[in-house]
């Protein structure tokens, strides 16, 4: 389960967060939903420690993951960022494999015939799903998801969703950032609204 | 083939070097193999050598770590400020009269500036926002000119041969090298390496950014000084002894990526012998062209590095995107 216990986020002189506080079950799926600005990133990256909050504090099973060493929280939670950049041509297998096994997750997020291409050669939704599946094979507790679904076809989407929940039935705690309206959400089990 | 080629070729060459040179060496293979029967080879063409092969591994591995640390195609030794940094520190130890080009000391001194340019750059390019590519770059260009203009000024200032020339400090030479100087290089040619396999699969996920390697439980902050105190010491032990030799450091990592693939740790070996390749070749040309003159071995391996820059930006199927 993760804690969010009165938590207020400053980036410069703008506060994006102001006295928050929320419980987000285990083993589930939760939405955070919002317009442009009202710190739905803020929230899932200091979930993911690399945001320290002002006040307050995130505890993700006890552990505070701005307290904690880079190596201890990659076993706790995995990240996938919104916008992953690749730079340097390593195949999709090989930045899978950085993070765990690939075998799996390859199949199941539709990336065989690209397992051997390099990821700079990638479209934008292709790069999304290859950071996807190196989060996933990460095999943690937690899985943040930046905006997982905003490059991807309607097939991807639900193949990503329905992977989501297989994941949350297992025991996995599933948080992610979308732009979907709330009707469409009929696949989570809670949605966080950020004004 | 393609993959062994570079290891082939730097034992023709290797070879090459040995025999080829200003004085010829009668019965030259049974001299090669009765150590010290030969001083011409023995102290004077072996150790060049032997520094050449050093030195040209050394930059090299600088120059693969620079890239990886900074995810950065441009990032290099000598456009980080670490070449400068390391003339500056050893021309001012030198000056104050405590130690002799090529000796330990010199090489402390060496790599203790390489690293404090080098952090001043990194510093300087994250003083108001996070780390980029342009900043780095343009920050390490202008630490590396002010740094290389002291040089300079205090090489023109306090003309002392000790001390060496502008034109040592700016191209590089491997004139100058004895036996005893060997020792110094090897040391930090062995402790950088050691480092940059350590830090090897570290780089690997720094190339998916900051915030993606820290979320694989990489430790950037402390991955990154590893990296700075292994280029440091890789580079300011090689610039010390034999002056700045441009290009290496662009030009072999890429070679080598271009070969290779992009994986660090398998590149480490494979970078150190195209380095070591590049820079025994160049310094063979360059005691070899305008004989009984030498030519500064930068001048030459500019005339190979600045074509692999040019490359590296124009090839559609370059391992790394530039934006």
């Amino acid at each position: 389960m993760i804690s969010i216990n009165k938590i207020s986020i400053d980036l410069g002189s703008k506060q994006i967060i102001t006295d928050y506080s929320d419980q987000i079950p285990g083993a589930s799926i939760t939405v955070i939903l919002g317009p442009n600005g009202s710190g739905k990133s803020t929230l899932l990256n200091a979930m993911a420690g690399d945001i320290k909050p002002t006040k307050g504090t995130i505890t993700i099973d006890d552990t505070d993951p701005a307290l904690t060493p880079a190596s201890q929280l990659s076993k706790l939670r995995a990240m996938a960022i919104q916008n992953q950049n690749y730079t340097l041509g390593f195949t999709v297998k090989q930045i899978i494999e950085m993070a765990g096994d690939s075998k799996e997750i390859i199949e199941a997020l539709a990336l065989t015939e690209l397992s051997n291409r390099q990821v700079t050669t990638l479209s934008g939704g292709e790069a999304q799903r290859v950071s996807i599946a190196t989060a996933i094979a990460q095999k943690t507790p937690v899985l943040l998801l930046d905006e997982p679904l905003a490059a991807q076809d309607i097939e991807n989407r639900e193949r990503i969703i329905k992977l989501l929940q297989k994941l949350a039935v297992s025991g996995t705690t599933v948080v992610l950032v979308a732009h979907s309206s709330e009707s469409e959400l009929i696949w989570a089990d809670k949605v966080i609204k950020q004004a | 083939m393609k993959k062994v080629a570079p290891t082939i070729l730097l034992v023709l060459v290797t070879f090459i070097a040995i025999y080829n040179g200003a004085a010829q060496i009668e019965n030259f293979w049974s001299a090669l193999f009765s150590p010290g029967s030969n001083e011409i080879l023995w102290q004077i063409r072996i150790p060049r050598v032997t520094a050449a092969l050093i030195v040209g591994a050394s930059l090299a591995l600088a120059g693969l770590i620079a890239q990886g640390a900074c995810n950065n195609a441009l990032a290099e030794p000598s456009i980080l400020g670490t070449t400068a940094g390391a003339s500056l520190g050893t021309v001012l130890a030198v000056l104050t009269g405590f130690v002799q080009v090529g000796s330990l000391g010199a090489i402390a001194c060496g790599a203790l500036g390489a690293l404090l340019a080098t952090s001043l750059t990194f510093k300087l390019a994250n003083l108001r926002s996070k780390l980029s590519s342009f900043s780095l770059i343009i920050v390490g260009i202008a630490v590396s000119a002010f740094f290389t203009a002291a040089v300079g000024l205090l090489s023109s200032m306090v003309t002392r041969a000790d001390a060496r020339s502008i034109s040592f400090w700016n191209f590089g030479s491997l004139a100058l090298i004895t036996q005893e100087n060997l020792l110094g290089i090897s040391i930090t040619a062995i402790l950088g390496a050691a480092i940059a396999w350590r830090v090897s699969p570290a780089l690997d996920r720094l190339s998916l950014g900051d915030s993606t390697a820290f979320h694989l439980g990489i430790d950037v902050p402390r991955s990154r000084l590893l990296a700075l105190i292994a280029l440091s010491l890789l580079a300011g032990g090689a610039v010390s002894t034999v002056g700045s030799i441009a290009f290496i450091g662009l030009a072999a990592p890429h070679i080598a990526r271009f070969i290779y693939g992009p994986v660090h740790r398998k590149l480490i070996f494979h970078t150190a012998i195209i380095g070591a390749l590049l820079v025994v070749a160049a310094d063979t040309i360059a005691r070899s062209a305008v004989q009984p003159n030498e030519l500064p071995i930068g001048l030459i391996t500019s005339l190979v590095g600045a074509p692999v820059l040019i490359a590296l930006v124009t090839m559609r199927n370059n391992i790394w995107k530039t934006q």
